[in-house]
């Protein structure tokens, strides 16, 4: 049997969100649950199989190729082995996420993952439908080419994707210390959901936190700031068609309109725009922070 | 595709009706009451900072909001149990197609192309107090 983690996990996410659902009705648990907001998260998921099936074999064509340069005989069964591409792969995992809000031609396939209003543990499996034809898995090749086999990465990968199932909720408020200070939790998760300026673009975590307070991308959640969770401009409606594809079109008209700028359009920051009439995240947050100077 | 995936997919699809259905039947949405002046003004100044109101319009329903700031129009309605703003030219006001006792604006956006305002019965449109 193929040792897939997320299909092995798939009961227990089922039965996670039964178990939130039914708790928050019973008023034991904080979650808000929209029907057709569930219904759009769950289908995403959904449709995400099916295009991983249609478009994975790029990213595994990719990985084979790559392995075959591999530096170094890295053994599946040794156990130092697992301990280090648990944290090599944590940190592409990092660098894909980082990448994927900075850069709008990755953000097109990951904002998706940050349409929903709501955070339970169905935005968990809102996920992207392009990522792969959008090549987002670059930053997993190098572990190829160190010598890691392909089928080592697949599998952490996939404990990677089921360890951030569980941290899409409001169920749990914080943590033990130990655990908040090196472990991406629930709470430094919902700050990476929030579109409150303070909030934006931080907390790129996979399973560990480390590699934000590393690299200065690190945010408390703060009581005093409550998290209010989606994208700087909500989607209309929950159509999941739109959601999937609302980025790469608005992508598309801005080429068509104005080819020159094809460059900052693709690989700019999402938000940037050649005249400054738009605004990338770094300006929300300037200008936040300057209304905020001004009020104090 | 195989059959496992296949079958994988069905039972897949058939829970994820199954979860739909009980979110629809046990969960509890977000609260949120119909909007009148004041939660307006709060919902713009949240959403859009900065944008100085000169006069607010709600729908009688409470589910929609409209705002005049100098040459723009602000724009609130509610999708699901949130709310959708933006920000347009008070052009689309005017450009506004009426239908059923409800005003369609298109707006030049991918992400939410069209907002939808109930409209009291014989009321001019667009709304004196954000035009005059």
């Amino acid at each position: 049997m193929k040792l897939d983690p997320v299909t092995l996990a798939t009961p227990f996410f089922i039965l996670a969100i039964v178990l939130e659902i039914v708790l928050a009705r019973l008023g034991k648990a904080k979650a808000a649950y929209e029907w057709r907001d569930v219904r759009t998260s769950l289908l995403m998921g959904l449709g995400s199989t099916v295009a991983g099936v249609l478009t994975g074999g790029i990213a595994v064509a990719a990985t084979l190729y790559v392995y075959r340069f591999h530096l170094f005989d890295i053994p599946m069964n040794a156990w130092w082995a697992w301990v280090l591409i648990f944290f090599l792969e944590d940190f592409a995992y990092y660098v894909f996420h980082r990448l994927s809000h900075e850069r709008r031609i990755w953000w097109a396939s990951h904002v998706n993952h940050h349409t929903s209003q709501h955070y339970n543990l169905t935005t968990a499996l809102r996920q992207t439908w392009t990522g792969g034809l959008a090549l987002t898995w670059l930053p997993w090749l190098p572990l190829a080419l160190i010598g890691f086999p392909p089928a080592m990465i697949a599998i952490e990968k996939g404990v990677s994707l089921v360890y951030q199932f569980w941290i899409h909720t409001e169920a749990i408020d914080r943590l033990p210390k130990p655990i908040e200070a090196v472990f991406n939790t629930p709470s430094h998760h919902r700050v990476h959901h929030a579109r409150n300026p303070r909030y934006l673009d931080k907390n790129y975590a996979g399973i560990l936190i480390i590699w934000d307070k590393l690299f200065g991308t690190f945010e408390p959640e703060r009581a005093e700031e409550p998290v209010r969770y989606g994208v700087v401009k909500n989607l209309g409606d929950f159509n999941i068609l739109r959601v999937s594809f609302h980025e790469w079109i608005a992508i598309g008209r801005d080429l068509l309109r104005d080819p020159r700028h094809a460059l900052g359009y693709l690989f700019g920051p999402p938000g940037w725009s050649p005249d400054g009439s738009r605004q990338t995240s770094a300006e929300i947050k300037a200008a936040w922070r300057r209304r905020t100077a001004e009020a104090s | 595709m195989t059959a496992a995936f296949l079958i994988q997919t069905i039972v897949s699809a058939l829970a994820v009706f199954a979860l739909v259905g009980l979110a629809a039947w046990l969960g509890r949405p977000k609260a949120s009451a119909p909007l009148d002046e004041a939660a307006a003004r709060r919902l713009f100044a949240e959403e859009l900072p900065g944008a100085d109101i000169d006069a607010v319009w709600i729908a009688p329903d409470g589910k929609s909001a409209l705002a005049r700031s100098g040459d723009a129009a602000l724009i609130a309605y509610r999708a699901g149990d949130g709310f959708v703003v933006r920000e347009a030219p008070l052009s689309v006001l005017s450009a506004a197609r009426l239908q059923d006792g409800r005003a369609l604006l298109s707006l030049d956006d991918v992400a939410a192309p069209r907002a939808v305002f109930a409209l009291p019965t014989g009321a001019p449109w667009p709304p004196r107090a954000l035009v005059s």
